[in-house]
């Protein structure tokens, strides 16, 4: 198959017009052919899904969380179904970083795609030695640290929601890569916009707003915990809201791009992610829903902007947000983009 | 398992499809239970007896994840593929999907995981408990069509929940293959678990034996005792609470024995290791859902 360029040519005969949006996005040193990348942890290390998904048309593939030794994950039950959302208690099980060089680095290579690896660690000590062995390695085009995994109990995210622990640990790790750097950030904090903050001043490249929510679901009937250690990440539709809201004070506090992540189920809520300033976004839950799903995402997004006759994405992020930063402020002789687009009331 | 059967599985690891299917015929089973045949575009290789498939209901739908459920029956017609389903609704996603009609659709993600070991020799004695008997009567098919009898232990608790059982006759009959029943209440067949009933006519089977069984998990621990005890392999389809059944979410661990975990990454099968589960614990989804008994650890599983 083909790659898609950065132009993504729509040409649907019966569509109200022709037309392509120019799509891409740069995060640091890295350019995306699109934002939309798939979120750690849900989608493997890509190979995985590679027979029904055409790697090579996604923004980016970003893999489970790696860390140094490898990790078993917590016992089961590890997944709960919960309204419109799923909590999961995984405890970042991987291959540790041996064998992630060994059997998983040639194969991203490989993949077709813009790989961003994910770096987990219980210590600013142990990130530094993962990013000592792979921040040089090609076939990894930016490394997102998971600040925030909700599901461990030491490194997790309360460990990293203190600012200035974020701030130093990047500082750290910033010389030891020149690919991109992106903090993930957990929502669970007083406050986003700090920790964005900080993470901007350590030299991050992005900021992912946000992981999960911790969340908590418990049988009645059997009197019992669902999950194995009681509390869990919240992830799907359920916390669009609250994702979007963290999300938009990120924007708002840096003028690093800020990755949009929580309950991205359509192109519309993707949309909605980059209207309120995020750069990129990450699907998550819905590729175990439909695996294709990041890739019609973006399909849908890109009719939806077709339609409007939106031609840069840029034009369009932003725009339910306007902040005083040059690229997004309101245009004053035309209004912005959100008022050209609203349906004119009777 | 043998290495022809090892590639072949690793093969098809990686060669499900997310596809809309038809429902073609959904009716009620007795006790509760319903049939479904769902009609599929041929795109995904035809499952093997021991593979599921996740089944996604189409929006608007209460729950979110899709629902795993094993084949039952597998027939191809043309260039269509129909799959059969026996379930029980229990649940809100369950209910959901009981109340589709003829021609209405869901996403089908199929085929998943690893079937039972069919090939390997020996009489095959299928261990059914309640609805654990869909995917032994697919089973009992594959053995039919390859000309081979089997033995067949249907056990649960009263003569009404022996669901599918005319199902499973008709599937014997062809063979001539043998039934066994029990009930916990005695009301049909052996007065007793089917675990007493196999210990007690077991030495009467052509020797040797291998049993494959599918049913709860409380069933399937007695089968994996019984199978030690004896020196009879025993090959279990195994159930867990999953996301994505495509081994990339890692939400279905099961523990591992001590005996898999020692022998863990001495024998790569092909499949990316990293779908398959690690030392500690197996994948459900991926490795599973049949397991050889002896590979899991029966105290820790739930
Ligand atoms: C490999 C496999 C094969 C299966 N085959 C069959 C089959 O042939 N016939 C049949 O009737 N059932 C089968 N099941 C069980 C079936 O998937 C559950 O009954 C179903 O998921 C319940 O969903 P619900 O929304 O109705 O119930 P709810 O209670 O509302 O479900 C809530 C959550 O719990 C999960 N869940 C509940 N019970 C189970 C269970 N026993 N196993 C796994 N997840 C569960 C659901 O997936 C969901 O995420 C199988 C399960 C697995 C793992
Ligand atoms: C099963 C599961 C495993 C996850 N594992 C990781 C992980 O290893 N590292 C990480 O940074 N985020 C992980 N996440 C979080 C997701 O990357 C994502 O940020 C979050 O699920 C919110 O997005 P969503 O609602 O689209 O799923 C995981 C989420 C789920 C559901
Ligand atoms: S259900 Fe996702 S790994 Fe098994």
């Amino acid at each position: 198959m083909t790659k898609r360029p950065g132009l993504a040519e729509r040409s649907d005969p019966t569509g109200p017009r022709i037309g392509s949006v120019d799509l891409m996005v740069r995060i640091g040193p890295l350019t995306l052919l699109n934002p939309v990348l798939t979120a750690s942890g849900t989608f493997g290390y890509g190979d995985e899904y590679a027979h029904v998904v055409d790697l090579g048309t996604l923004g980016g593939v970003i893999t489970k969380t790696v860390t140094v030794k490898p990790r078993p994950g917590n016992p089961p039950t590890r997944i709960a179904e919960t309204p419109a959302g799923m909590l999961n208690s995984i405890g970042l099980e991987n291959v540790g970083l041996e064998r992630f060089r060994r059997e998983k680095l040639p194969k991203l290579r490989e993949l077709g795609a813009a790989v961003v690896a994910s770096l987990g660690g219980e210590t600013p000590r142990e990130l530094a030695r993962l990013m000592e062995a792979l921040g040089d390695e090609p076939g990894i085009g930016g490394f997102e640290i998971n600040f925030s995994c909700p599901n461990v109990s030491k490194g997790g995210a309360r460990y990293w929601a203190v600012p200035r622990r974020l701030e130093r640990t990047l500082l750290m790790l910033r010389p030891l890569t020149r690919r991109a750097l992106i903090a993930k950030l957990s929502p669970d904090v007083t406050s986003v916009a700090d920790l964005a903050k900080a993470c901007e001043q350590g030299g991050a490249d992005a900021v992912t707003a946000v992981n999960t929510f911790v969340g908590m679901s418990v049988d009645l009937d059997h009197v019992r915990n669902r999950l194995n250690r009681s509390t869990g990440g919240l992830s799907g539709p359920a916390i669009k809201p609250l994702a979007l809201a963290r999300c938009w004070e990120a924007a708002a506090a840096v003028a690093i791009p800020v990755i949009g992540s929580g309950g991205i189920m359509s192109g519309r809520d993707a949309l909605e992610f980059i209207g309120v300033g995020a750069a990129a976004v990450q699907v998550g839950t819905l590729s175990f829903v439909r695996p294709r799903g990041a890739g019609e995402v973006l399909d849908e997004m890109v009719a939806w902007l077709v339609e409007r006759g939106v031609r840069r994405l840029d034009d369009w992020r932003g725009s339910l947000a306007p902040r005083p930063d040059e690229a997004c402020a309101p245009r004053p002789s035309r209004g912005t983009l959100a008022e050209r687009l609203r349906p004119r009331r009777r | 398992m043998s290495a022809l059967a090892l590639q072949e599985n690793a093969a098809r690891a990686l060669a499900w499809r997310q596809v809309t299917a038809r429902v073609a015929r959904h009716q009620d089973y007795g006790a509760g239970h319903r049939w479904l045949d769902l009609v599929l575009p041929a795109v995904a290789p035809r499952p093997l007896a021991g593979q599921f498939v996740q089944l996604l209901l189409e929006a608007p739908s209460p729950v979110l994840l899709p629902r795993p459920m094993s084949v039952a029956a597998a027939a191809t017609r043309g260039d269509r593929l129909v799959l059969g389903f026996l379930y029980a609704p229990v649940g809100s996603g369950t209910r959901t999907l009981a109340a589709l009609e003829p021609g209405d659709h869901v996403e089908v993600l199929s085929p998943l995981g690893r079937g039972y070991p069919l090939e390997i020799k020996g009489t095959p004695v299928l261990v059914a408990g309640g609805r654990g008997v869909a995917p032994l009567l697919f089973a009992a098919d594959a053995l039919a069509r390859s000309g081979r009898r089997c033995e067949f232990f249907f056990g649960a608790r009263d003569r009404g929940r022996l669901v599918g059982l005319e199902e499973a006759r008709r599937r014997l009959d062809r063979m001539g293959s043998r039934l066994h029943l029990a009930t916990d209440d005695g009301s049909r067949g052996f007065h007793g678990t089917v675990m007493d009933l196999l210990d007690r006519v077991a030495l009467r089977l052509p020797q040797p034996l291998v049993i494959h069984a599918c049913g709860p998990h409380s069933m399937l621990k007695a089968v994996a005792r019984w199978g030690t005890g004896h020196g009879v392999p025993a090959y279990v389809a195994m159930e867990s609470i999953m996301a994505c059944g495509t081994g990339v979410c890692r939400g279905c661990p099961l523990p591992r024995s001590s005996q898999a975990r020692a022998a863990y990454g001495r024998s790569g099968d092909g499949v990316p290791p990293s779908l398959l589960g690690n030392r500690d614990y197996a994948m459900c989804c991926t490795e599973g859902p049949v397991f050889a008994a002896e590979d899991l650890d029966w105290e820790r599983v739930e």
